[in-house]
């Protein structure tokens, strides 16, 4: 476990420097992903100045949700950008190096790449996370911190397994580009408004099968305190159950890869 | 004439080579149209907001839903990688004009995201119970609006492409693109409901003519003079950043080093 | 125990059948047609520690497959398949640092990394010392020239920069055994040369070597046995100079005349044979099978028609073996 830590930390570590490399490129990439939690910011603004409350969830409230989500998702691109990679890889047969490699090939596959775009994600989602709390109204306590911090890692946890399922749907999808990922983790954005304006078949559907509100309403819930607050303590046991699932998923594509054939 | 008509096949055809991408891409497209039309929903369940009922809205989305479609089965991507693996040098040996080959080709993609907007318009009518249709006048100016949609976003995503020859990566600037368009465009919520800070900009700025525009003359919210004069902004925009592409191809040219080569 | 065992080998790829067009690609939804396409056909291959193997044959033949299975890659239908005691595909860890593997047509360097950082990912995920990493750093650069190509990032590499760097990648851990897949594709003759040149130190370090070619000369330079297949199954397996005798039939002989002779006339006192004109009316080339004539029995035959000045003899030349093989001719 601890080699294979290292192997995934050198090699995003290179990926890093690499890109680093350029730096215009470092500048452009963190200002669009701040841009994009901007535009987040922007519409909440519009609309709450119009509206007092979206479904019981005031305006800090809203933007601490939407804060959770863009930071969570913010943590992809910086530490999984990799996996994105993994249909144009299966589709030109080049796992065949990782395969005659010493390492999981899962780790290789993950650590290929990084994505500086997701610190514009980390700051923006960050700095409306720091806003969202301290304008909400929240009994403090040393319990409520360390649960707060728990369901955070549970959450991004959620996320990047939810990444490497979609990826690895690429085993059996076929195509050059990660289609259904994309559909998957898009899809998700739902998840960054409060999860009661949705009608009972998405609610279902984000809670039970793909745990979407898990990402950011539930753990948000918990922590303001709204109604069934309770299910935010689940968050950790999904999590769990999404590694589960992704190691799972990646390990029985891997079985189907025929190495483009020949 | 011809070979830029051969282009435009070749693109239809290459899009529908790939028809399970463009199928799964525009059901994310549609759960994202979900995911606004659920907002405004609940938001409008307890009156009109900005000028804007529930009714208005749903057209408003699906026109802005519509537009943002227009142009991405045929997307920056694709030109920007032929910059990067070099293919542009490829590009130029042939006796086409770049811009009219590259725009042959956004075209191509039309097609299918006309039919990608005709389900999605159906699905809402389906389901949520009826859409807000023009009068004939207003629905000939909504079509010819819509029609200047095309030609504008080529030359934005056009213009956004040659940022490769100074930049090795274009995925950063393509999302900032992204981000100022939706923003300008009305995509994101309408315009008049932005601060004044920000629809100050956004009037001056060719965006909104990608969505504030043909959404308005859809609702009707423009008619008679005005409606001509915001065609007539649509058509000069068009007309300018046409031009000013050539310019900057011009000195992209001078930079150019082809990738990798 | 050999060092690379594998019995009944096979590898069966399941091919979806569609139709052609979107009906086509529903109907497939629907009711699932699949056509078994047999890569590689139960083949038996044994090789021990130290030898070269040249595994050959005609495109589609089953040779990348079998290195594939070889190397964990790709899960076997049937058959078992031993590396050094290790079932490859399951105990893809063990066997990886075993074998060191080249896909001459794929780079396995990071494409946006420096070749340094590269090999640098590759010390980690091989446990190799800093000492141990320092020393095969030397040698490697001494044999192909690596130094230059060290900062370089792997996409701004020529073909030839490339390939030589791969190599280093793939040899980086001292593998007990390497797997080469057209390690010269596309390169030109002098990094031809030095490659190939590699390749014979390696061989003379003790390393065991098989590698996939359509390049004769990388045969005649390195290996001294050939494997050749065909369609999955395995129709040779033996020392080259064995596979010369049993295939190469044919020899060429080049004779330099004492004066200009016409080749009808030669051709009457050599039935059986073939004797073509030279590029000067003094110079013939006589080709023979040599199962039914001897080289002797030519000279003499031309000899009584007229003087020899020189001659030589062309050695067979695998080329035409292998092209044969391509042709479909040698097979049963």
């Amino acid at each position: 476990m601890r080699r294979t830590l290292r192997i995934y930390r050198r090699s995003l570590g290179a990926h890093l420097r690499a890109v680093l490399e350029y730096e215009a490129d470092f500048w452009v990439l963190i200002v669009a992903g701040l841009l994009f939690q901007v535009l987040n910011l922007i519409f909440l603004s519009a609309v709450f100045a119009h509206v007092p409350a979206l479904n019981g969830w005031s305006y800090p409230e809203a933007v601490l949700l939407a804060g959770t989500y863009g930071f969570v998702n913010g943590l992809g691109p910086l530490f999984f950008e990799g996996t994105w990679r993994l249909a144009g890889k299966i589709n030109h047969g080049e796992l065949d190096y990782p395969l005659t490699r010493p390492a999981p090939v899962l780790v290789q596959v993950v650590s290929g790449g990084i994505g500086l775009h997701g610190v514009g994600d980390l700051i923006g989602g960050g700095a409306m996370i720091g806003w969202g709390l301290a304008h909400s109204d929240i009994d403090w306590s040393p319990a409520r911190i360390g649960g707060g911090l728990l369901l955070l890692a549970s959450s991004a946890t959620i996320l990047l397994s939810l990444i490497v399922v979609g990826n690895a749907a690429s085993f059996w999808v076929g195509g050059n580009h990660p289609v259904f990922a994309m559909t998957l983790i898009r899809t998700g954005d739902m998840a960054k408004y409060p999860l009661s304006i949705y009608g009972v078949a998405v609610r279902a559907t984000f809670t039970v099968l793909v745990p979407y509100a898990f990402i950011s309403f539930f753990p948000a819930s918990w922590l303001l305190g709204k109604e069934s607050a309770w299910i935010g303590l689940l968050t950790p046991l999904v999590a769990l159950y999404c590694v589960y699932l992704a190691r799972l998923v990646f390990r029985l594509g891997l079985r189907r890869y025929d190495s483009a054939g020949h | 004439m011809r070979p830029y008509l051969g282009l435009l096949r070749m693109s239809t055809r290459r899009i529908l080579t790939y028809r399970l991408n463009s199928l799964i891409l525009w059901i994310g497209g549609a759960t994202f149209l979900a995911g606004s039309l659920a907002v405004w929903h609940a938001l409008l369940s307890q009156g009109a907001i900005g000028g804007y009922d529930w009714d208005q809205m749903k057209a408003y989305l699906l026109v802005g839903w519509a537009t943002a479609s227009i142009g991405s089965a045929y997307g920056d991507w694709w030109m920007a990688s032929r910059i990067f693996d070099g293919h542009v040098a490829t590009d130029l040996t042939k006796p086409l004009d770049y811009q009219w080959a590259r725009f042959s080709e956004h075209m191509g993609g039309l097609a299918t995201e006309f039919i990608a907007i005709a389900i999605a318009a159906t699905a809402i009518v389906t389901f949520t119970g009826g859409l807000v249709v023009p009068g004939p006048g207003q629905a000939l100016l909504f079509a010819v609006s819509f029609l200047l949609v095309a030609p504008l976003k080529f030359t934005i995503a056009y213009i956004t492409t040659m940022a490769c020859f100074w930049t090795q990566n274009f995925m950063g600037v393509s999302w900032a693109k992204d981000a100022v368009v939706t923003l300008f465009s009305g995509a994101l919520i309408p315009l008049a409901l932005l601060p004044a800070w920000l629809a100050g900009p956004a009037a001056v700025l060719p965006f909104a003519s990608i969505t504030a525009t043909p959404a308005a003359l859809y609702l009707g919210q423009a008619t008679g003079w005005e409606a001509l004069r915001l065609l007539a902004v649509q058509a000069a925009w068009v007309l300018v950043l046409w031009w000013g592409a050539r310019l900057i191809w011009r000195r992209a040219l001078r930079a150019l080093t082809v990738h990798g080569g | 125990m050999s060092l690379v065992e594998a019995r009944g080998l096979t590898k069966i790829f399941r091919r979806p059948e569609k139709d052609p067009g979107l009906r086509g690609s529903l109907k497939h939804l629907v009711q699932r047609r699949f056509k078994d396409f047999r890569a590689v056909d139960g083949i038996d291959l044994s090789i021990e520690a130290g030898e070269s193997v040249a595994y050959v044959g005609p495109n589609g033949a089953g040779k990348s497959t079998t290195i594939k299975l070889l190397t964990g890659i790709l899960v076997p239908t049937a058959g078992t398949v031993r590396v050094a005691g290790a079932e490859p595909h399951t105990d893809r860890m063990v066997n990886a640092r075993n074998i060191g593997v080249l896909f001459g047509q794929r780079t396995q360097l990071w494409w946006d990394l420096p070749v340094r950082e590269s090999l640098a990912l590759l010390r980690d995920m091989y446990d190799l010392s800093p000492a141990f990493y320092k020393q095969r750093l030397e040698r490697l650069d001494e044999v192909l020239g690596l130094a230059d190509l060290l900062p370089v990032v792997a996409r701004k590499l020529s073909l030839g920069q490339r390939m030589r760097a791969d190599l280093a990648a793939a040899l980086l851990h001292q593998p007990k055994i390497v797997y080469l897949d057209e390690p010269t594709i596309g390169l030109d003759i002098s990094v031809k040369d030095r490659v190939r040149q590699f390749l014979r130190e390696l061989r003379q370090d003790g390393t065991t070597l098989m590698l996939t070619t359509h390049d004769l000369g990388d045969i005649e330079d390195v290996c001294e046995r050939i494997v050749i297949i065909d369609e999955g199954r395995k129709i040779f397996d033996g020392p080259l100079a064995q596979m010369k005798d049993r295939f190469a039939r044919v020899r060429r002989m080049h004779l330099q005349l004492a004066e200009p002779t016409p080749v009808e006339k030669l051709a009457e006192r050599l039935p059986d044979v073939e004797v073509i004109a030279g590029d000067s009316p003094t110079e013939v080339t006589v080709t023979f099978d040599r199962f039914t004539h001897t080289a002797g029995q030519i000279i003499a035959g031309v000899l009584d028609v007229v003087e020899v000045g020189e001659l030589h003899l062309d050695e067979p030349a695998i080329e035409d073996v292998v092209r044969k093989v391509y042709a479909g001719e040698l097979l049963r």
